[in-house]
């Protein structure tokens, strides 16, 4: 296994092509070291400068007095072979590539010749032509988007890892604004020297990360990819989103199964059998990140629906059934609480229609009820803020049923700006809100089956 | 050693492991026929070999549900007297196979995960319904069970609507050891078993083919 701890936790850095003009990738870049609070030694490397941002910059990384774990190289693709060198006899291990122009422009040669460098060296070489790393543990940033236009997340659980700079780029914004928490952020591009699979046996051994996403254009080494993503999605979830679906090589195929087979449908048969939670939209990527970020496993499938809407209740029941779940039959105690302790509108039934007029001490007393009910095995709840009597004490409520950690507690919430609001504060509790029943049913579907698999019963 | 591609190379390495095929045989003579069949047993079909008669079916040239000795030596000479001028190499004896449900099991050696696996419904529906569900090999029983109710038609195994429901037990440990031969002859870069078709108590696969991997 590599060690990629130097990327990850250095105490001392190099910004290889940093830059005064506040324009510059090479700018940006120290500037966020700086801003996101650095604890280490920061060395801005630049032949043509004295200082950056305060800093003392030296003219090679030969130049540096002490120690340097790691490095960030931004300068242009021909000089990166001579500053990888430079980093080698330097005794730097660990460096990350932003720099673009090799084998994604047709420079094979020069791809090549920083593989040959990295192995001459042992470099750990993350990139080229790729958007950097976020530790927040760590406060390494060397992504060189402004943190103005493209937030950051907070510090949690999540590991996202693409291939793409700018898939990855959105997916930090959105995360950011989702309110995830993050462990690590690698975007890898190119991978000449380490690549996906390095980096998933990486994060299953990272003790901060507890989920993984995956955006994944394709692999280096499948069979290697196979081995690891088996034994690692028994211990954390890895969530994959596979670009490249759909498929133009069926022609060359001379048999049935060869035309049928082809290379998405090899990629789908590995995520089934290894079990990784397969994303297809964007959308499902945080709708089944948050759930499995942030609810206890769950390997029955008995839901109870807890609306002031029976529309939605409906709809949500016809989601929950589509996608392999089951409606609870609440227990004979329950129908009678219920009948005793709700008003006479209200019906013993899933889904649980506690009416238009609920209020929070309603939603308490059915949340209540349900969660206690030996019958159920995760709730669902939908809360439609538009009525009169329902406010942001129902997302107290909430929070605290779903505290417990024992089921699952989801919710569904579609509306305008107060709606949206009332979702990011459920969100940030740790409650995940979906807008859509089908989005809210399928993640519990998905959160489902892999408890099942973790727990061998599937 | 290399693997034998030929027909009776490829009849052994599957026998080999344990995938049955509908027992067949070319007779050059009504003798040698009625003796084939005698082995494999009646009921048979009767197809003509030759490279000069591409629609076999259309010249009459096939005789299918031949259940006796008698059956099959007039079937023989009623296809030699419908194949006229066309060069006869001899006739192929074939166990008549009855219906059930036609499945396909097939290979194909991906670039990236190396040998996968296919599981479907076969026969005419192969590329249209295209319901199948494929695996890297080689895979275990529980994969292969997964495979075999993951495809959209799997209710139609268990017997759906009145069928009979077929032996998917049998169909899982075919499965596996088609998996296994795969893993073991990486020359082979596709493979189809189609149709195969599944009963109450087992299967029977019809045809084979199978693409070497060029080198």
């Amino acid at each position: 296994m590599r060690d990629l701890r130097p990327i990850f936790e250095p105490k001392s850095i190099a910004i290889i092509g940093a830059s005064r003009e506040p324009g510059k990738i090479g700018h940006v870049i120290v500037r966020n070291f700086i801003d996101g609070g650095f604890p280490g030694q920061l060395y801005p490397v630049n032949p043509n400068a004295k200082e950056i941002n305060g800093l003392k910059c030296y003219k090679s990384v030969l130049d540096i007095p002490g120690k340097v774990d790691s490095a960030v190289v931004v300068v242009p693709a021909k000089i990166v072979p001579k500053v990888l060198e430079e980093c080698g006899k330097k005794g730097i291990k660990g460096i990350v590539v932003i720099s673009g122009g090799f084998a994604e422009v047709g420079d094979y040669e020069l791809e090549k010749k920083l593989a040959d460098i990295s192995r001459e060296y042992g470099l750990q070489v993350i990139g080229p032509n790729c958007l950097g790393v976020v530790n927040p543990s760590t406060k390494v940033d060397s992504i060189f988007l402004p943190t103005h236009k493209m937030g950051r997340p907070k510090m949690g659980g999540v590991a996202f890892l693409t291939q793409s700079g700018a898939v990855g780029s959105t997916i930090l914004d959105l995360v950011a604004r989702e309110g995830f928490g993050m462990s690590k952020f690698i975007s890898y591009g190119n991978a000449t020297v380490v690549d996906e699979t390095d980096l998933l046996e990486y994060l299953g051994k990272d003790k901060k990360t507890k989920i993984i996403v995956l955006y994944l254009e394709g692999v280096k080494r499948g069979k290697e990819f196979f081995r690891v993503t088996r034994k690692l999605a028994k211990k954390k979830p890895i969530v994959v989103i596979k670009a490249g679906t759909t498929e133009n090589g069926a022609a060359a195929a001379k048999s049935h199964t060869g035309s049928l087979a082809g290379s998405y449908a090899a990629y789908r048969a590995v995520f089934r059998q290894n079990r990784l939670v397969e994303a297809k939209e964007l959308d499902d990527v945080f709708d089944f990140a948050k759930i499995f970020d942030t609810q206890p496993p769950c390997t029955g499938n008995r839901v109870a629906i807890i609306t002031n809407g029976g529309g939605m209740g409906v709809l949500t029941a016809d989601a929950v059934i589509k996608n392999g779940l089951e409606l609870a039959e609440f227990s004979e105690k329950t129908k009678k609480r219920i009948r005793e302790t709700m008003p006479p509108t209200v019906n013993a039934r899933n889904p649980f229609d506690i009416v238009g007029d609920a209020d929070a001490a309603r939603f308490e007393e059915a949340i209540g009820l349900a969660y206690g009910d030996p019958n159920v095995d995760a709730l669902i709840i939908i809360t439609l803020f538009q009525t009169v009597s329902l406010d942001s004490r129902v997302v107290d409520v909430v929070v605290k049923a779903a505290e417990d950690g024992q089921k699952p507690v989801i919710t569904i919430a579609l509306g305008g700006e107060y709606t949206e609001m009332q979702r990011r504060a459920l969100e940030s509790s740790g409650v995940p809100s979906y807008d859509c029943p089908n989005a809210a049913a399928r993640s519990l579907a998905k959160l489902v089956e892999y408890s099942r698999f973790v727990k061998g019963k599937a | 050693m290399p693997l034998d591609f030929s027909r009776e190379g490829i009849s052994k390495l599957l026998a080999k492991h344990g995938v049955r095929i509908a027992q067949e045989s070319v007779a050059r003579s009504p003798d040698e026929a009625a003796g084939i069949a005698e082995k494999i047993g009646y009921p048979v079909v009767l197809k003509v070999v030759s490279d000069e008669i591409l629609h076999k079916t259309d010249c009459g040239c096939v005789k299918v549900n031949l259940v006796s000795e008698h059956d099959l030596r007039s079937a023989y000479t009623q296809i030699m007297h419908n194949a006229g001028s066309a060069k006869v190499k001899g006739m192929l004896v074939q166990k008549m196979v009855k219906k059930g449900i036609e499945l396909i099991v097939g290979g194909k050696k991906d670039e990236q995960f190396g040998q996968l696996i296919l599981f479907g419904l076969g026969g005419i529906f192969v590329e249209v319904l295209k319901d199948v569900s494929v695996r890297v090999c080689p895979i275990t029983i529980d994969e292969a069970r997964e495979m075999i109710g993951e495809i959209n038609g799997s209710p139609l195994l268990k017997g759906a609507r009145g069928t009979v429901p077929v032996d998917t037990e049998k169909l899982a440990h075919l499965l596996v050891n088609v998996s296994k031969m795969l893993d073991e002859n990486q020359e082979i870069c596709e493979l189809d078993l189609n149709p195969i078709i599944a009963y109450e108590d087992g299967y029977l696969a019809v045809d084979v083919r199978v693409i070497r991997c060029v080198t």
